[in-house]
């Protein structure tokens, strides 16, 4: 197989990234960029440097060099259409004026900090009093704007490249059009000297191996709506927007999550498909195996996208993200033979901001993309262990059951949900009095033993004049208006409904206030949210959704907003969280819609699945690609949301979804109880095996998340984020990593006797279950078992586990730990632990463990990696080692020496599992008993 | 028995709250976890994993380090996953926790020994838990007590009823064998007539006129034209307006809900019930089939409801005869009336098939009662539905078994079958007095048949030309009711061949059930279980199938019902209707935890067995005794 350069340094830069990700910086050698950006008009528009922004300074910091180069390109020419049709409503016919082409358009370009340009076109605000194009806000973080303002030469520039930090303030008419931005990565040149000659780029026209060409076409073309057939109401004036997005030296792009499943459920069913308004679906079936038919983004939508790709010698990544909430299209060109792969991108409304990432590596890029719209949200320890839903756990009878159907079979869970028939009538936050007639109760037993409850809480309100939240609502004009300035009625589960207009930052603070315990009759500190329906579904709506022309806060059309509606509303909920716990508990609020920077609030999953094989493959692929544009904190429906699984893909998803980040057993109304002991004894107890893996693995994932949050970088990831030079894992969509040490694949077919397995790397790899060591860089044809599925740690890694099963992770907390250490060829290993309270925002102010372990020369080390003084605040924990497993020692030591203290610790052959019928295959340390928050050494003797 | 106990009880307490001060202080590491019976187990230096994997060290016991995979040297620790723990929990019943459950800040057991980290403060609640527990014990054992005794009677009763069935499945074949031949003969010699009056027939248009032949001819065919309506062609009109009789004798019901079981059961068990809600049943006053003796009748009982089409049980001297009674009215008024009703005639009429409205005249009740008081013995022929089917196969109903079964108009057929017993006043093998002798005097009526066939066939043994026009109606008279007999033989042996067929249970306990229904309230659902039959739920008139008998599981303690009306969007529906110990037969709790997928509960003396009231028994005496186990140490 092929086999790329091997990257040991790669691996190190990655390392070092993790070991202070709080300082990841893009490597100084980094190549460079240029941007073309192209702005065609039917004639020439005017492009006008913002007059309010002064060029800054470059910071000190590690911007690099940028060249800006104006090139025509052959272009395709979009034709001029004609303005719209005078609308049929009589009354509007002559009070809109048909706007005069072409507007003049304001273009700005900000270099930000590490490795980022940014790019705006947007309509020069006139006199005329027209509306503003919409700009979607709160999406970035705040400080993104920090960056250097450039500017573009006003008349026709000097030919050749520009050294952007050094362009001349220039004013006047903009740059001919079309107008193209070429953003490449500079030579390796000096970083210290930004005035690198650009004679550089022209020198080695073939060494940019990661090169991002965006060629952006600003239409304000006329009646330039994209297929957009199932709104009548056309826009006010037409805003569509699109340009081209070249990626250069790029295999394939990944990104731009959608589709939740293979298939549209059947049309009968009473849960339509919430269907999004088309949400991009381009990326690459043949690449990420999604199951044929590829539908529109169903329930959310990231307009971000990766592309990578691996030349002779090198690997490199770049990426693109076009904040823009309207509807979307892209459209991915097959890769040329160039290695060039272009998108083109359509949007309905609103301005270009863009937003240019240049790597080079693929983790670059998603740290830089994190740095744009926000890491991911550090969620609660109790989060990433196993929930428990289903529509619906009908009366606190059944929650009960349910429950101590959990601890009759020892498998542990921490969350259980309830879905919509909880409500009185589907009113959120309210009790079917009936069947939950002691909510509070109910929280607080299951709270006994360190468990919490979710429950639903959607965004359509009832119009029923006797359900405060309506009243209030209705009393304040809470709601999203219709095209004529009523409040706007459409059909969901409770019946007639009205949406909050949550894009209001008002609106969004009443509706946080509404999760507080005094509000939230029956809620207690252990409640935590599940907003669904958020895109926002309307039954009776056009695409089952809000229409177009129906009217937010600040005279946006919904047609603008669509895509971020449920992302305002993710976060309004997780801001009441927030509030109700005084800024002290971490919120968990599961959504399914999302949008860039949903990660900030919570989780999401891939929406209604079903229950069969092909399902539960797709489910990987979708995952790996939430994971990539930053919603890390993502999984699938465990055993499929509609339908009844046979009990092998019940197993099999068990033992799949265990390494999904987000992990929730979840079914549809109408199938049959599926809790995890209602399939005969030996299915539950593969069940019950898989959920206490995922509880082993807890400080694991635990640790990944807090990479994540810091870096951007997600839980789940596909193998070529790993091994970016391995051409082999390119399609790959079966397989994937949990974290830099785990490699995954799943069963995806019944009674399966073998499965290939690649397994990438120069490394060899151990398999979780027994030890036993594959080579790296080779399939290996495997024999499929009943009890896991095929799971291996890399050799050069540490895994913490926590090998005593409770009835939640929270009597888990000073349980002790194993240490799994699987040596590479060197015999050397390394892997970090990062441990806090699992609740509150102390972290952030130190309170945290975060150790790296480093086995070399038998030897290991556990290092402190969390600063010195990081902050006011200490995490301290008497957890103690238990068990070092050592995979790949030789056989023979006997015996540890620790120090501090000079103590000894037995060394003897030990099973890499506790469970009945493991046999010893590995050294074993026996009770070593270091405490993990302590600087130690071990010494095999 | 009580106040001796009390002052156990006050001493155990005592002891017990020196007992949890003795034990503020960890317990020993060697024993810490082990149950009593495995204390030996661990006493050598050297102990074996139980699985045999490996040894391991006494200091290796209980040293919060998991050297066996099964968990033997950890049971007191949480350090196995697949570790037991054991809790004594002196004053209540001992219990065995999963090890995980050690030191997690949960107290599991009542004496507070699974946490003894010091992190979790548990009191021990032994003596008050295992108070209430042993009064609930108590409480179930006294349930078990009367409940063995009222199942060894049910138990007696269900055997000789099975063995009284299936001898009558004996005589009955017996007798079908005997009546067969003598049907044979009688055909014979009906064709023998028949062949002679072609004969005289074709002699006679020959030498007659045309006019006479005329004449000749349409004798002929009058007679044909009553066979016809003697073999069962009755009007569809005549099913409806029967069939509305029916739903109006339905208004009176018995209920197996009150109070008295026993009295319930015994009448029940007298009580058919079919599937299709028609009325089934009635065995004569005096012989009740189950051989019981004749019980109240259960006016008491009976319940007005006009929720569903099926008659749980008519009292027997009452409701089934109404019935019957008025079926047989309804011969003569029936098509009459639906020929001249006005449209909304029509439709009350139509209407009065779902409310149950009476739209027809009671007439005559008494008269008809009493008159009709053999036929209505007759009518428990007709029970099960696989008999029905071959019954109406019988009847050669040519039609699909399967679909017929969800049709209205099945009923409609039933009832002709019914009005059919009607039109033949002859036409009852259960005679008066055939009833009173039947199963203990012998076939009296077959023998009187026996005889007069012979006479007749002796009569005609010999041919007169021209034939004797009234002996020959004679033997068509005899061929005609002996083979309706026949069939009607025949389905009564189908019938009782079904019913026997079934799994009664390992003592034939259950055999009772067979002609029993149990019904529970909930809500706006009446819920409806008829054992080896179908199960219900009903909402005003509407009706739905929760399935019809499949088996029983877990050895008798599970009645499942398949094969019910299709969900929307769902399986089809099934029952499992969970068995337990009661005093009486009461159907609770039904619940549907699965869309589509109902269960419930029946309490049953049934259920009582004896085995299980020595454990209950014994786990008692285990609870009583703890304490003073406890007072040696």
């Amino acid at each position: 197989p092929f086999r790329a350069v091997p990257h040991h340094h790669h691996h190190h830069h990655h390392h070092d990234d993790a070991s202070s990700p709080i300082s990841r910086c893009p490597a100084a050698a980094a190549a460079a960029l240029v941007f073309g950006i192209r702005v065609e008009e039917g004639r020439v528009p005017e492009l006008r440097p913002d007059p309010l922004l002064q060029a800054r300074p470059l910071p000190p910091a590690p911007l690099p060099p940028l060249l800006l180069r104006r090139r025509r390109l052959p272009l395709r020419r979009l034709p001029l259409r004609p303005p719209p049709p005078p609308s049929s409503h009589p009354s509007t016919k002559s009070s809109i004026p048909i706007p005069r082409f072409p507007r003049p358009l304001l273009l700005r370009l900000s270099a930000l900090h590490g490795g980022i340009l940014r790019l705006e076109i947007d309509e020069l605000e006139t006199a005329s009093g027209s509306r503003r194009r919409f700009r979607v806000p709160d999406v970035l973080l705040p400080d993104v704007d920090d960056g250097l303002r450039l500017r573009l030469p006003a008349s026709a520039p000097p030919p050749g490249p520009l050294h952007l930090p050094h362009l001349p303030r220039l004013r006047g008419r903009a740059p001919p059009r079309p107008f193209e931005l070429v953003v490449r990565r500079s030579p390796p040149a000096t970083p210290s000297s930004p005035s690198t000659p650009s004679a550089s780029s022209t020198s080695r026209p073939s060494a940019p191996s990661a090169t991002a060409t965006a060629t952006a076409t600003a239409t304000a073309t006329a009646s330039g709506r994209s297929a957009s057939a199932a709104t009548p109401t056309p826009a006010p004036r037409p805003q569509s927007v699109s340009f081209d997005v070249s990626f250069h030296g790029a295999d394939f792009v990944y990104g731009v999550p959608s589709t939740p499943s293979p298939r549209p459920s059947p049309s009968a069913h009473p849960r339509p498909r919430r269907r999004l308004l088309r949400a991009l679906p381009p990326v690459q079936p043949r690449r990420l195996r999604v199951p044929r038919r590829l539908p529109f983004g169903l329930y959310g939508s990231v307009p971000f996208m990766l592309a990578h790709g691996a030349g002779a010698s090198s690997s490199s990544s770049s990426g693109f993200f076009w904040l823009n909430a309207a509807e979307m299209q892209i459209d991915v060109l097959a890769p040329s033979s160039a290695g060039r792969v272009d998108t083109l991108w359509m949007c309905e409304a609103g301005v270009v901001d863009a937003f240019f990432f240049v790597g080079p590596g693929p983790k670059d890029v998603l740290a830089q993309y994190a740095s744009v719209t926000g890491a991911p949200a550090m969620p609660q320890q109790f989060a990433l262990a196993y929930h428990q839903c289903r529509w619906n756990y009908r009366d606190e009878e059944d929650v009960a059951a349910v429950d101590a159907g959990f601890d009759e079979h020892d498998i542990p869970y921490d969350v259980l949900w309830l879905d919509i028939e909880h409500t009185d009538g589907r009113r959120y936050f309210t009790w079917d009095r009936a069947l939950f007639p002691h909510p509070e109760q109910m929280q607080q037993r299951l709270a006994a033993k360190g468990r919490r409850m979710v429950t639903i809480v959607d965004p359509h309100i009832k119009r029923d004049d006797s359900y405060y939240i309506h009243k209030e609502a209705t009393e304040n004009g809470y709601y999203v208006k219709d095209a004529s300035g009523n409040d706007f009625e459409g059909w969901c589960w409770p019946g007639s409904s009205s949406y909050p207009d949550i894009l209001n930052p008002e609106i969004r603070e009443w509706w946080a206030d509404k999760f507080s315990l005094q509000s939230y009759k029956g809620s207690t500190p252990s409640l935590y949210i599940w907003n669904d329906m958020n895109e926002p579904s309307v039954f009776n709506g056009p695409e089952v959704t809000m229409p177009r022309d129906a009217i937010h806060y600040g005279n946006v059309e919904h047609r603008e907003v669509h895509n971020a509606y449920g992302y305002y509303f993710h976060m309004a909920t997780s801001d009441g969280l927030l509030k109700r716990g005084d800024g002290k508990d971490r919120p968990f609020v599961l959504s399914r819609a999302f949008f860039a920077g949903s990660q900030r609030y919570g989780a999401v999953w891939t929406g209604d699945n079903t229950a069969d094989w092909d399902h539960l493959r797709a489910s990987v692929p979708m995952l790996l690609n939430l994971g990539l544009t930053g919603l890390t904190f993502s999984g699938a429906d465990v055993g499929g949301f509609f339908g009844n699984p046979e009990p092998e893909l019940l197993v099999r998803w068990y033992q799949l979804g265990a390494f999904y980040p987000f992990f929730r057993g979840h079914a549809h109304l109408d199938t049959k109880r599926r809790e995890p002991w209602l399939f005969g004894e030996k299915n539950t107890a593969l069940i019950r095996e898989a959920v206490h893996l995922r509880y082993s693995l807890l400080p694991y994932f635990y640790t990944l998340f807090r990479e994540a949050s810091v870096s951007g970088v997600p839980v789940m990831r596909p193998l070529w984020l790993e091994f970016p030079d391995d051409k082999e894992t390119f399609n790959n969509g079966e397989a994937f990593m949990v974290g830099p040490s785990l490699l995954v694949q799943g069963i995806y077919q019944e009674r399966e006797k073998s499965v290939s397995v690649y397994l990438p790397g120069e490394q060899s790899w151990y398999s979780l279950r027994e030890g036993v060591a594959y080579g790296g860089s080779a399939s290996h044809k495997l024999d499929v078992r009943e009890d896991s599925i095929p799971s291996f740690q890399r050799a050069g890694t540490i895994i913490p586990r926590k090998d005593r099963f409770r009835r939640s992770s929270t009597q888990m907390v000073n349980d002790p730990y194993t240490l799994v250490i699987a040596l590479n060829s060197s015999l050397a290993a390394e892997g970090e632990l990062y441990v806090d309270d699992g609740k509150s925002y102390d972290f952030e102010q130190g309170a945290f463990i975060h150790r790296r372990f480093v086995f070399a020369d038998k030897k290991l080390t556990s290092v402190n990696l969390a600063p010195a003084n990081s902050g006011a605040k200490k995490f301290s924990s008497d957890c103690i080692v238990e068990r070092i497993i050592v995979l790949g020692l030789p056989a023979g030591a006997k015996k540890a020496v620790i120090e501090p203290g000079n103590r000894e610790a037995e060394i003897e052959l030990g099973p890499l599992n506790l469970r009945a019928g493991s046999s010893p295959v590995a050294p074993t340390i026996r009770k070593p008993n270091v405490r993990i928050a302590d600087d130690w050494t071990l010494r095999i003797l | 028995m009580r106040k001796p106990h009390l002052r156990l009880s006050l001493l155990v307490s005592c002891v017990s709250l020196l007992w949890i001060a003795a034990f503020a202080t960890p317990p020993p590491r060697e024993s810490l976890g082990i149950a009593p019976q495995d204390e030996n187990y661990f006493r050598s230096s050297v102990i074996k994993c139980k699985d045999g994997s490996k040894q391991f060290t006494r200091d290796q016991l209980n040293d919060e380090f998991c050297d066996c995979p099964d968990g033997t040297d950890e049971p007191g620790t949480s350090a196995c996953p697949g570790g037991k723990f054991y809790c004594r929990n002196v004053g209540h019943a001992p219990l065995t926790i999963f090890s995980s459950r050690v030191n997690d800040g949960i107290c599991d057991c009542c004496d507070g020994t699974d946490e003894y980290d010091g992190k979790a403060n548990c009191q021990n609640t032994c003596w008050e838990a295992g108070k209430a527990a042993r009064e609930k014990l108590k409480k179930k054992i006294a349930t078990f007590k009367d409940g063995v005794a009222i199942r060894n009677q049910e138990v007696e009763k269900a055997k000789q009823a099975f063995a009284k069935d299936e001898a009558e499945l004996a005589k009955l074949k017996n007798e079908e064998k005997i009546l067969n031949g003598l049907v044979e003969k009688l055909k014979e010699q009906k064709e023998r007539i028949e062949k002679a009056e072609e004969e005289e027939r074709l002699k006679k248009e020959k030498e007659e006129k045309r006019l006479k032949e005329e004449a000749e001819k349409q004798a002929i065919e009058d007679k044909k034209a009553t066979q016809d309506s003697q073999e069962g062609n009755v009007d569809a009109t005549l099913e409806k307006s029967s069939e509305v009789q029916l739903q109006e004798g339905n208004d009176h019901r018995t209920e197996v809900e009150d109070g008295n079981n026993q009295e319930n059961t015994k009448s029940d068990e007298g009580d058919e019930v079919d599937d299709q809600g028609n009325i089934e049943s009635y065995i004569g006053d005096d012989e009740p089939i189950d051989g019981l003796s004749s019980t109240p009748t259960l006016e008491e009982h009976v319940v007005e409801s006009e929720d569903d089409n099926m008659i749980k049980a008519a009292s027997r001297d009452d409701s089934a005869a109404k019935a019957a009674s008025k079926t047989s009215e309804e011969q003569d008024h029936a098509p009459l009336d639906t020929e001249g009703l006005s449209k909304e005639e029509l439709g009350r009429l139509i209407a009065s098939r779902w409310t149950g409205e009476n739209v027809a005249p009671k007439t005559d009740e008494v008269r008809e009662n009493a008159k009709e008081e053999g036929d209505e013995y007759r009518l428990d022929t007709e029970i099960p539905e696989p008999a029905e089917e071959s019954y109406d196969g019988y009847n050669s109903e040519t039609d699909e078994e399967a679909n017929r079964y969800e049709e209205d108009d099945f009923e409609d057929e039933r009832d002709e079958e019914y009005n059919e017993d009607h039109i033949d006043p002859a036409d009852s093998y259960y005679s008066d007095e055939a009833g009173k002798s039947d199963h203990s005097g012998g076939s009296s009526w077959l023998e009187k048949i026996q005889q007069k066939v012979q006479s007749v066939l002796q009569a005609f043994n010999f041919f007169k030309t021209p034939v004797d026009l009234s002996e020959a109606s004679h033997v068509r008279k005899e061929y005609d009711d002996s083979s309706s007999k026949l069939s009607k033989l025949r389905s009564r042996i189908s019938s009782l061949t079904e019913k026997l067929k079934h799994d009664f249970g390992k003592e034939k306990e259950f055999y009772s059930f067979y002609d029993q229904c149990f019904e529970s309230k909930q809500n706006k659902y009446v819920y409806k279980v008829c054992p080896f039959k179908k199960a219900s739920q009903n909402e005003g008139h509407s009706s739905t199938q929760l399935g019809r008998w499949d088996k029983f599981e877990e050895s008798y303690r599970i009645m499942h019902f398949s094969n019910g009306d299709r969900c929307w969007n769902g399986p089809d529906r099934s029952l499992k209707v969970r068995l337990r110990c009661g005093l009486k037969n009461e159907l609770t709790e039904v619940d549907e935890p699965s869309r589509c997928e109902y269960v419930a509960i029946l309490s049953t003396p049934l259920l009582c067995y004896e085995e299980r009231l020595k454990e209950l028994q014994q786990k008692l005496d285990d609870m009583m005794r703890q304490p003073s186990t406890h007072d040696e140490l």
